[in-house]
């Protein structure tokens, strides 16, 4: 499927007095025929645009994955919606690497656990002790 | 502490007694999303097919999430599933997904576009991924319709009033029916009209097929001829000529020193002429 907002220069959101301003300007007359013929009617944009979500949502998924040119998208009709490959990384590692993160916050937690409350508790009452001598002197 | 905040389905894959099932449940979830509200029929289906998963967690929240389509959800069970799951283990999970995606007789747009993604994040070839579809289905996986076009409106319009249609003969034939049928009962003797036009009808309707049939293999030879040059009726000798004198004049070969666009183009003109040519060596 080709993307009719990218290639009349629109936002997806575009409300329909600016559609027709941008069918008006397109030179190109087989895309402007196809375009009225899509998006000026209300029933007609709203299928078109169900799956023109699915496919963007595809085509970021097939980038993000590293399946930019899987067999089934190479020459296929949805060309427009295909991304350069995106380098945000894996979301599996991510995760990974946050639950590293989190053991090992907890690790150290429960290593340095002793002697932090120790020492707490020993500021506490030191400043427990200042508070009272002030208070009474 | 805030450093790890975890996501609905991050929590759940972290519980799962098998991610690799957790994973493949949210990807059905998906397919069941992208063909239409999730009701309680769609939850029970997708429970029952998938009752020797071994997850062990409830399937509301995979349920939620798949609505929503949360692409960051999907991003990761996909990652999930393209690390656990290869080769044979492939076509279960594709049979699954099929079967969901064409629970009530169709396959909606955006499932055909979902199972194409499916298989490729699988590794499962276009040729073995079309027998699989066929043998779950009974159909054959066609290409997606393009509704970015003029043709598929056209097209969808047209076969709307042709079910209008037939409708409203039925109703006809039925009302005639029950009509001619009283009124057999009444005069025995008077039987010709309906039978005449039951005859009518059944020309009708060969002439019909005849014309479907027809169209399409005549329609291309004269494509072909067009490619070649030549008006219809032409005899084989002058299709053989035809290709020799074309196919050396486009040879791809003869545009070497002209840079690679050329040659391309070139091997394009050079495909049409040779598939005209031996589709038409092949009808002659």
């Amino acid at each position: 499927m080709r993307n009719l907002y990218q290639r009349l220069g629109l936002d997806p959101g575009a409300g329909e007095a600016e559609v027709t301003r941008a069918i008006e300007h397109c030179e190109h007359t087989a895309l402007k025929a196809d375009a009225r013929t899509v998006l000026e009617v209300d029933s007609r944009r709203e299928e078109y645009d169900a799956l023109h979500t699915t496919l963007s949502d595809i085509g970021r998924l097939r980038a993000r994955l590293g399946l930019t040119h899987a067999p089934y998208w190479r020459d296929g009709p949805a060309d427009d919606f295909s991304l350069p490959p995106d380098t945000h990384g894996s979301r599996h590692d991510e995760l990974m690497q946050r639950l590293t993160r989190a053991a090992l916050l907890h690790n150290r937690w429960h290593r340095l656990r002793g002697p932090w409350s120790a020492a707490g508790l020993l500021a506490l009452g030191i400043m427990l002790g200042v508070a009272l001598c002030r208070w009474l002197l | 502490m805030t450093i790890a905040r975890f996501s609905p389905f991050e929590l759940l894959l972290l519980k799962s007694r098998h991610q690799a099932d957790t994973a493949a449940l949210l990807l059905l979830a998906w397919v069941l999303a992208n063909r239409g509200p999730i009701g309680e029929p769609e939850r029970s289906r997708l429970a029952e097919l998938t009752g020797g998963f071994r997850h062990g967690h409830a399937l509301a929240p995979i349920l939620e999430i798949a609505a929503t389509q949360d692409l960051g959800a999907i991003q990761l069970a996909a990652e999930v599933l393209q690390k656990e799951v290869h080769g044979e283990q492939a076509a279960p999970f594709l049979r699954l997904a099929i079967a969901l995606a064409v629970e009530d007789g169709r396959l909606s747009m955006a499932n055909q576009h979902v199972l194409r993604f499916l298989a490729d994040l699988l590794g499962v070839a276009p040729g073995e991924f079309a027998p699989l579809y066929a043998a779950v289905t009974g159909k054959a996986f066609a290409a997606p319709d393009d509704p970015s076009r003029s043709g598929y409106w056209q097209a969808k319009e047209h076969r709307r009033r042709q079910r209008e249609r037939e409708q409203a003969s039925q109703q006809q034939d039925s009302r005639d029916d029950s009509r001619h049928r009283s009124e057999h009962e009444r005069h025995s003797g008077e039987q010709g009209q309906s039978r005449q036009g039951r005859y009518r009808q059944e020309q009708h309707r060969q002439r019909d097929q005849g014309a479907r049939q027809g169209a399409a293999p005549g329609d291309r030879t004269r494509r072909a001829l067009a490619v070649l040059g030549l008006e219809p009726g032409a005899s084989r000798g002058e299709i053989r000529r035809a290709y020799r004198r074309l196919a050396q004049t486009h040879h791809p070969d003869r545009f070497f020193n002209d840079g690679e666009a050329v040659m391309a183009s070139a091997s394009q003109r050079f495909q049409r002429i040779r598939r005209a040519y031996d589709y038409l060596m092949q009808v002659s």
